[in-house]
């Protein structure tokens, strides 16, 4: 690097930006150690009070939460990404591969709030899926979808699906196709060869997808608070209802260092859990 | 020919403090949309007419200007800022207000007792937050009070908002005895309450589209909300209980600091002009908050429309700003820990 200034050059923004993310988080930090002074926006002194409060069984179920939610939407994605990735690389007919990516991209192009909006209108009692079923007398009381873990869940899997399908499709577009064919002619049916041959050696792709899901999922804020109504809560939430929403700062911010230190947690528990998965990806 | 051109050295000079007066700039700090827009609809044009300079609008949600002006502290963003009467106190407490010389805003002389909030911010509009329902999915049932929303038949239907729990931990003391300085004795109360709410709205869009579309047929809804609804067709009713409705006051001030004191006061004056009261309230269906404007009698008789003195001591509920600004994150902690999970 010595003897490549221009590379150095071109490092220094990227280090300003680092150097700013480290002083916010500083700034979190710092804050979540501080004490709330009522009806002010400057902080107290120095205390662990903030900590101390997070222990209540509220808190616990709330991350709980968070964490379930992240789960499940990032295996739904995963479950609903994996044949739209796999078609999208495999359609021979190049219309059928534009139309497949222009549906599984288009939801990255509406902000996360209209999309949820319209969410609200396809779950609600006399939304769309309500009312196709009463109408075809399936049901004689609308569900409830709305304020619920299914909507937010099936909201959340909206969101992620792109992220999913076009990572899977990079690792799914990587894969040699002599394999499968070499599998076939040593007898293999389809099927079985896409268990024992594509599906293996997607895994880097699989990995890729289900930590970026899961990540971006765990600090989700805008599809919870919408569909969830206040009765399903993530931890951004959370943080939204007991801080901003009432100046209590040092409280807000003792909850985020408490969720980034879960997001950590999950991501290297991920990390271990993927590593016997890592060994049949290819070598 | 030395007659005209001592004329137009004169129009030169009177011309000349004028133009100052054009390259001035006021900046106001308001909440987005359709706020911002009435607020330059109504009070920029007129003030723009009447002093020659010009408004910058910066706009954002309650907690990101106040976090803004905090930080730009004694070098302000703003010369006005528009927030809730509570939220004001936040401001005052921490020095970001000027104290306000009425003398300098000759129509606060009709300012509402209610509206003076504190010697750094006045009131502006005014409504109530109170109960909202659809007769049409609450057949049979009729809420006098706020008791009524106690009653078996509203279980599973209620949405209040989940960014201010202030209104139902009031209301719960209320009914039990207490107050808002009191309010643990509504605790109980509130608790009971719990089995009724079926979500908790997060802005006043949501609250609209989940009465519309049924999802939660009673609110305790923002009266200003709930008479938009009725104008785009919903068959919502509005009623003031007979303990009261919670009144809210959004308020103006000038920032500590600025550098347009004259512009900003004559900008008050004309947020209090009877004439502009009156559009502000036909606009947004509130309460003006100086006696002398004359609203079209068709808003005025709307509920949470308070006209009369009568009506401001009698149907509104006015929890203490101060006090409020200084329990909100205790009753808002309260409530999500107690109500909301």
């Amino acid at each position: 690097m010595a003897n490549r200034p221009l590379l150095r050059l071109l490092v220094i923004p990227a280090a300003l930006c680092a150097l700013g993310f480290l002083a916010a988080l500083a700034a979190v930090m710092q804050y979540s150690l501080r004490a709330y002074v009522p009806g002010s926006l400057e902080a107290g002194g120095f205390t662990l009070a903030n900590f101390a409060a997070l222990m209540k069984p509220l808190y616990a179920r709330v991350f709980f939460d968070t964490v379930w939610i992240s789960f499940l939407t990032a295996a739904f994605t995963l479950v609903l990404g994996y044949p739209l990735a796999y078609a999208l690389v495999h359609a021979g007919n190049i219309a059928l591969k534009s139309a497949i990516l222009v549906i599984t991209v288009s939801p990255l192009f509406l902000g996360e709030v209209v999309r949820t909006y319209s969410w609200i209108i396809v779950l609600g009692n006399s939304g769309f899926v309500n009312s196709m079923l009463l109408k075809a007398g399936l049901i004689e009381q609308p569900l409830q979808l709305m304020f619920t873990q299914f909507g937010v869940v099936t909201a959340l899997v909206h969101v992620t699906l792109p992220l999913m399908v076009i990572m899977l499709a990079a690792a799914l577009a990587h894969i040699d196709r002599d394999y499968e064919r070499a599998a076939a002619s040593l007898g293999a049916g389809p099927v079985r060869a896409f268990l024992t041959v594509t599906l293996p050696l997607s895994t880097p792709g699989i990995i890729a997808g289900v930590t970026t899901a899961f990540a971006w999922t765990f600090s989700a804020f805008a599809t919870p608070q919408l569909i969830g109504g206040g009765r399903v809560n993530m931890i951004s939430n959370l943080v939204y209802q007991l801080g901003f929403a009432s100046f209590n700062f040092p409280f807000a911010a003792s909850l985020s260092v408490a969720g980034l230190l879960l997001a950590f947690l999950m991501l290297a528990l991920l990390r271990v859990a993927a590593r016997p998965l890592e060994r049949l990806g290819p070598h | 020919m030395k007659r005209f051109c001592m004329a137009l050295g004169a129009l030169g000079l009177l011309l000349v403090p004028m133009q100052a007066t054009a390259q001035d700039k006021l900046v106001v700090s308001v909440w987005g949309g359709s706020w911002r827009d009435m607020v330059a609809n109504i009070i920029g044009k007129k003030f723009t007419a009447e002093t020659g300079a010009t408004v910058e609008y910066i706009t954002g949600g309650t907690i990101d200007r106040l976090n803004k002006e905090k930080l730009a502290k004694g070098n302000p963003e703003s010369d006005i800022t528009f927030t809730t009467s509570h939220v004001g106190w936040l401001y005052a407490n921490d020095g970001l207000y000027e104290q306000l010389d009425l003398s300098k805003v000759p129509n606060a002389r009709n300012l509402v007792e209610q509206a003076k909030i504190s010697p750094y911010h006045i009131g502006t509009w005014a409504y109530v937050y109170t109960i909202g329902y659809r007769p049409d999915l609450m057949k049979g049932v009729a809420f006098d009070s706020w008791a009524d929303l106690w009653r078996p038949e509203v279980k599973g239907k209620l949405a209040a908002p989940d960014f201010d729990p202030s209104h139902l931990i009031v209301v719960s003391a209320i009914l039990s005895g207490g107050d808002a300085a009191h309010w643990e004795k509504g605790q109980a109360k509130l608790k009971e309450l719990k089995p009724s709410f079926k979500a908790f709205y997060t802005n006043d869009a949501n609250s609209q589209q989940l009465i519309a579309n049924g999802e939660t047929p009673v609110q305790v809804i923002l009266s200003m909300n709930a008479h938009y609804m009725a104008g785009e067709g919903v068959p919502i009713k509005l009623v003031i209980p007979k303990e009261g409705a919670v009144l809210g006051i959004d308020t103006i001030a000038i920032m500590k600091g600025s550098k347009k004191q004259d512009l900003a006061y004559k900008f008050i004056n004309v947020a209090l002009d009877p004439q502009v009261q009156a559009e502000v309230a036909n606009f947004k269906k509130g309460s003006p908050v100086v006696s002398n404007a004359k609203l079209d009698p068709a808003v005025a008789k709307l509920p949470g429309v308070f006209t009369t003195p009568e009506q401001w001591s009698k149907q509104a509920i006015i929890i203490d700003h101060k006090l409020r600004a200084e329990k909100t994150a205790e009753w808002r902690k309260w409530f999500a820990e107690n109500i909301m999970n």
